[in-house]
């Protein structure tokens, strides 16, 4: 099909979201959905920017998919990781080691590290360079990305534990 | 007020005051904002380093449904980007990427449609793509005016060169070449204009900083430059890339005045590298002259920049001139600067401006002159180096100098002395030194101005006009606001990033956020705390200067914080101030701008060792570690400061080992993220900080810049660690694995052939 | 920059999918993470009539042991399934690090096994946006008569820049190619072409659905040489499978990535190996064969002379962890 209609649920939602092959999921999910936190980066799946977690929690980049592939899938975006009203523990932490600094690579590259948490709560080393070297963060050199991830499970939704 | 030694906000490790905003996803960035009937612009650009235009038929992109306007320079031949310089292509163009025709249309689709309906005739010109092609004797002239394709020269001399030279008992010459070189800011370049009124261009765009930005587009339009509003609300990374506006932002300003609909431009992934305005190709020569027990009697250094096809950025060629003095206490300083005209975009900088490519090769230099005398290097350097109460060749005055410190910090932490000389082959380390001005007057003034209002429930609305891109600015600014007024860093709300509301502030370049704005920010703070003692020492039956403001309680010196009725809390003061009789709604001003005629107040100060292994087989450099210590004045947020040094490790490490535009004629064959190397998690080197913090005289709180001092440091030190595992100086960046290998291959020869 | 205009098909078999491909004219571009193809479309490199995604078709997913001690792997396997795949980790950690060397975990997330097969070759006068194309000019595989990479070269020699190819031949891999002809299997080394334009033999109407490896005991190592760990193209690949231990073998397969249009065997390198050991004389013997056997090169990505010099550092380092296995 050229133009039709998906069923994309987003961050819990489910919505029916007309579309063309020429969008990708980045697309919908920034110019359909307005769901602005998803940044758009280079297009060509190198800067990571564009990070969202399919329905197994992977990182996957929206600005790569035909957004035709997403029809009846589900995917988590930087707005869904608040859990009534608190932060995620991965987002507390960014801010409690100062892992975020321009912020533009930010939602991106906490979609990265939400999904080696889902991987596994307590990362080694390698588990975070791997999970993380999709992204670019040009700001922090990944320094205190890094740390805020080995961290995160130092937090309970919000809290330091 | 507290007295320096009892700040109780200043030298937090205080997160971000934005970082909820940051981590949610809520911060908006320009390409979040959707205006009512916005439309989507596309730029069409010159195919060709050097041709003629013909003719250009824009009917039928102007026929197709959707499309809103089309310009070329015939719309608007009277309006120029640069001196020199047309926005859009006159007769001529100069470089591949040049501005030639612009579209605006309802749909990204379609306006990438009418691109392709535009159809331009050109007759193609013999070009000069190269600096070392543009600078042959008898080469082609780029610009009818420019004889031998000089743009501008810069020479300044300092004390008498020839004569120190002279007495020198030892002269060394190397030279060192650096390449082209891009920001690669996380956020893509990106405008959007509305200029559906033409009494008021707005413009969303990220930028360093306003005023450039209106003033350059005031002039270009006819307007006032109040008439120009620049929103930056958020601005993702910057790098020396958001310096000056582009020409984007002048298309999208001349599209919506045309189609009297907003519209938005951005840049393409491979058009982010076209547009750039990095850094360019430049040819450096280092002379240095010394006395037989190592002290440096005359410094010379001679460099030839690639302009790009018009001399945008004249400000750092005649950067190096002044640098050459603030590290050395010398005889003679000479500096021989050109601007070369090539047809290729014009050039700006990278991270680290002029000052981290120079240092790449001068302290590799330098280096090679130690070694000639024998001498350590890190001995050579703190021999030399300057001190406290320094007063400069070029008149430079140094009020806090901690250089010394921050050598014998690094050279003790990162065992030095056990290593220098001493490692394996392939293992390698290097020490490269480095300092940086605070700000420093290159205009008329250097003024950044603060407002601030105390709201009757205590909070603070700060509004101030240096931009946040990343490196947390607004949080400081917070701070030093919290820190007079004795209210807590959440108390502070940050109105920033829009022109038409905040107050006058230059922005954030040359160093001057934290020095320039935090003083005004002071100031400002002070003015209203003054405001609040006014009203409230009365009520205490005490002098204004009595009082002591922290902690969010007002207090009689000596007395208890919390002392029953001799005492208020924050709130409850500006409650006296506000529902008294007098009414007064607490509003505080202030602005800082250096007394100084020319130059800076205050320099930074940091040494850095870094160790490397080359793998002598691949050419692979892997950086194992950073030993850092910087002398920054006080660390007003050392989480932030860490930060910044951070970033600052990754880039220079990035720009001496990775970064490289790699051209192809007036083309750079790796426009992307992905081709344009620069590292990520896994290349990562273990990193130390130590930070010397002697207090300045003139920065708030005794703060110095911490925003470019350390890539310097960086690249200089990385430089020389990879040098010192391959056996020889490297005469250019990036140190690539095919380099390091013809290097290694080559020494292996030549010590067969020698013997051993 | 939005992709091209297509019709996007998505097959719920393989039966589905081959029909489309038997009554579909050409210009029928296959899908599977879309990690490569999203971005050739994006730079117009691409600009299918149709696009048919292969990424959920049951009969192209996962691992199977054969009756045979073989190996199947289903060509729309995501590469995350593979490195994951605890029969692949235990039996091949050398081709488990192969699949884990492809780009980045994002990547990998998306990408499948039969996309990283297919790989298109890339070429940096090619691989480009069409703005950027059209300002150099077209070339061999976009519509001219000249190669930008090599002047005069009468083929296209783009490079085949995909890590898994090697370290399938080298334990013998073979690929199933079904259209609505039938099915036909080939080894992986005859799959590819050295033409950066056509550079397999898949035909339009087929599909490439899956992988076999035979059963072995040899041992096989993979290396890669790239700028960034854990998100790059390489500059460089080598596999190498060998019988015997230590320094001893009596067959060695020797195949290198990335430096050239096709994966490149390196057969006279093997014979001195076996014949000299796989001692530093013969490593030395292996190492003096790779210029005659790689032929000219091109200076994609990097220079010549480095991808010469990388080749040689390749296969010393390959051999020396090879002779290093414990038996």
């Amino acid at each position: 099909m050229k133009k039709g209609f998906i069923t994309l649920t987003v961050n819990g939602d489910a919505h029916e979201v007309a579309v063309s092959s020429r969008h990708t999921l980045l697309d919908v999910l920034r110019g359909k959905l307005q769901l602005m936190g998803t940044k758009e980066g280079c297009t060509t799946g190198s800067c990571g920017v564009c990070t969202v977690n399919n329905a197994r929690g992977e990182a996957v980049l929206s600005c790569l998919t035909p957004a035709l592939e997403w029809d009846g899938q589900a995917v988590t975006t930087i707005e869904g990781l608040e859990k009534n009203g608190q932060l995620a523990p991965i987002q507390q932490a960014f801010i409690d080691y100062h892992a975020v600094q321009c912020g533009f690579c930010t939602p991106g590259v906490i979609m990265s590290a939400q999904a080696v948490l889902n991987l596994t709560p307590t990362p080694g080393e390698d588990d975070i360079n791997d999970g993380l070297a999709g992204v670019i963060c040009r700001c922090t050199g990944h320094i205190k990305v890094k740390e805020a991830i080995r961290h995160a499970g130092d937090y309970v939704a919000g809290r330091k534990a | 007020m507290s007295s320096p030694d009892d700040l109780s906000v200043i030298g937090r490790r205080q997160p971000r005051l934005d970082g909820f905003d940051k981590v949610s996803g809520r911060s908006v960035f320009t390409d979040d904002i959707v205006l009512p009937g916005m439309l989507h612009g596309r730029i069409l650009r010159s195919p060709h380093s050097r041709a003629r235009i013909v003719s250009i038929d824009t009917s039928r992109a102007l026929a197709l449904p959707g499309v809103k306007a089309v310009v070329t320079n015939a719309d608007a031949p009277d309006l120029l980007f640069s001196d020199q310089q047309p926005l859009l292509a006159q007769g001529f163009v100069h470089y591949v990427g040049e501005e030639v025709a612009a579209v605006a249309a309802t749909d990204p689709l379609v306006a990438e449609a009418a691109l392709d309906l535009i159809h331009v005739e050109y007759e193609v010109l013999p070009a000069i793509t190269s600096l070392r092609k543009a600078m042959q004797p008898g080469a082609p002239r780029l610009h009818e005016w420019a004889p031998g394709n000089v743009a501008l020269t810069h020479e300044k001399d300092f004390g008498d060169p020839d004569a120190a030279f002279a007495a020198s008992d030892l002269v060394i010459t190397d030279e060192f070449r650096s390449p082209v070189q891009h920001n690669t800011l996380a956020e893509l370049h990106v405008a959007l204009a509305d200029f559906t009124n033409p009494a008021k261009l707005h413009m969303w765009t990220p930028t360093q900083g306003a005023p450039m930005y209106q003033m350059a587009l005031a002039r270009a339009f006819g307007l006032e430059t109040s008439q120009v509003r620049i929103v930056y609300g958020n601005v993702g990374g910057a790098f020396t890339g958001r310096g000056r506006a582009k020409p984007h932002h002048f298309i999208a300003a001349l599209l919506s005045r045309h189609a009297a609909k907003p519209v938005k431009i951005k840049a393409t992934g491979d058009e982010e590298f076209i547009m750039f305005r990095g850094s360019g190709e430049t040819q450096y020569r280092f002379r240095t002259g010394v006395t037989r027990d190592g002290r440096i009697r005359a410094l010379e250094a001679d460099v030839s920049f690639d302009a790009g096809a018009h001399a945008e950025w004249a400000m750092i060629l005649w950067l190096p001139a002044p640098y050459l003095n603030w590290l050395y206490k010398v005889d003679a300083v000479r500096y021989r600067g050109r601007f070369i005209y090539t047809n290729t975009v014009p050039k700006g900088s990278h991270h680290g401006g002029i000052f981290g490519r120079l240092s790449a090769g001068w302290m590799q230099h330098l280096n090679h002159v130690a070694e000639e005398l024998g001498m350590d290097p890190a001995e050579f350097h703190r021999k030399n180096a300057i001190e406290a109460g320094h007063h400069a060749l070029d008149g430079s005055d140094f009020a806090s100098c901690g250089l010394k410190e921050c050598i014998d910090k690094v050279v003790e932490r990162s065992g030095w002395k056990d290593k220098y000389g001493k490692l394996p082959p392939y293992r390698g380390i290097g020490i490269g030194i480095g300092a940086q001005a605070s700000g420093g007057k290159n205009a008329a003034n250097d003024t950044s101005a603060a407002m601030l209002r105390v709201a009757d429930d205590g909070i603070v609305t700060l509004y101030t006009g240096i931009p946040d891109m990343g490196q947390g600015s607004h949080t400081v600014m917070g701070m030093i606001a919290a820190e007079v007024l004795g209210v807590e860093p959440e108390d502070i709300r940050i109105v920033g990033g829009d022109s038409d509301i905040t107050p006058f502030d230059w922005g954030a370049f040359s160093q001057r956020g934290t020095f320039t704005t935090g003083n005004a920010v002071k100031a400002a703070a002070q003015d209203a705390r003054g405001q609040l003692a006014d009203t409230i020492a009365p009520l205490l039956g005490v002098a204004p200067a009595d009082l002591e403001f922290a902690h969010r309680r007002v207090w009689v010196r000596g007395e208890a914080p919390d002392a029953p009725s001799r005492s208020f809390s924050f709130r409850e003061a500006i409650g006296k101030a506000f529902n008294g009789v007098e009414g007064r709604s607490v509003m505080g001003r202030g602005f800082f701008n250096s007394p100084r005629p020319s130059g800076s107040l205050a320099y930074s100060f940091g040494a850095q060792v870094a160790e490397v292994e080359v793998d002598p087989e691949s050419g692979a450099v892997k950086v194992l570690k950073v030993t850092a210590a910087h002398d920054i004045g006080r660390a007003l947020n050392p989480l932030a400061v860490e930060g910044q040094l951070d970033g600052q490790v990754f880039s220079g490490m990035s720009q001496v080992l990775y970064e490289e535009c790699r051209m192809d004629g007036g083309q750079i064959l790796n426009p992307s993220r992905l081709e344009y190397k620069l590292p990520r998690t896994y290349e990562l080197p273990e990193v130390e900080y130590i930070l010397v913090e002697t207090i300045d005289p003139y920065g708030p709180f005794g703060a110095k810049e911490v925003g470019e001092g350390p890539i310097v440091v960086t690249m200089a030190a990385v430089a020389n660690a990879v040098a010192n595992a391959v056996g020889e100086m490297l005469p250019q960046i990036p140190m690539t694995p095919w380099r390091l290998l013809r290097v290694i291959r080559y020494r292996k020869k030549r010590a067969a052939v020698s013997g051993p | 920059m939005l992709l091209p205009e297509h019709d996007f098909i998505k097959p719920r078999s393989l039966a589905e999918g081959l029909a489309v491909l038997r009554d579909a004219p050409p210009g029928v571009r296959l899908l599977g993470g879309g990690t490569d193809v999203v971005f050739n479309m994006r730079c117009r490199l691409m600009t299918p009539d149709t696009v048919l995604s292969l990424r959920d078709i049951p009969e192209l997913q996962g691992v199977d042991v054969l009756p045979d001690g073989s190996l199947r792997l289903g060509a729309a396997t995501r590469l995350t399934d593979l490195v994951a795949d605890p029969v692949l980790r235990e039996r091949y950690p050398a081709l488990v690090k192969a699949f884990r060397a492809v780009a980045s975990r994002h990547v990998r997330n998306m990408a499948t096994l039969g996309g990283n097969l297919c790989l298109d070759t890339r070429c940096w006068f090619t691989n480009q946006t069409k703005e950027w194309r059209d300002a150099k000019g077209p070339c061999l595989k976009t519509g001219k008569d000249v190669c930008h990479a090599i002047q005069g070269s009468p083929i296209c020699v783009a490079l085949n820049n995909a890590d898994s190819p090697p370290a399938l031949i080298a334990v013998d891999a073979t690929v199933t190619l079904a259209s609505h002809r039938g099915e036909r299997t080939l080894p992986l080394r005859d799959f590819y072409r050295e033409d950066g334009i056509r550079h397999t033999v898949l035909e339009p109407d087929e599909v490439l659905t899956e992988v076999t490896i035979p059963p072995t005991r040899d041992r096989l190592v993979f290396l890669k040489e790239t700028a960034r760990q854990g998100m790059d193209f390489s500059y460089g690949t080598i596999a190498i499978r060998a019988d015997g231990n230590g320094a001893r073998a009596t067959r060695l397969h020797i195949v290198l990535g990335s430096l050239t249009t096709a994966p490149r065997d390196l057969s006279t390198a093997g014979e001195r190996l076996v014949a000299l050991g796989l001692g530093d004389d013969g490593i030395d013997a292996a190492c003096a064969t790779i210029r005659d056997a790689l032929g000219p090169l091109t200076n994609l990505y990097s220079p010549a002379a480095y991808k010469r010099e990388l080749a040689r550092t390749l296969l010393r380092k390959a051999i020396v962890e090879l002779r290093e296995m414990p038996a």
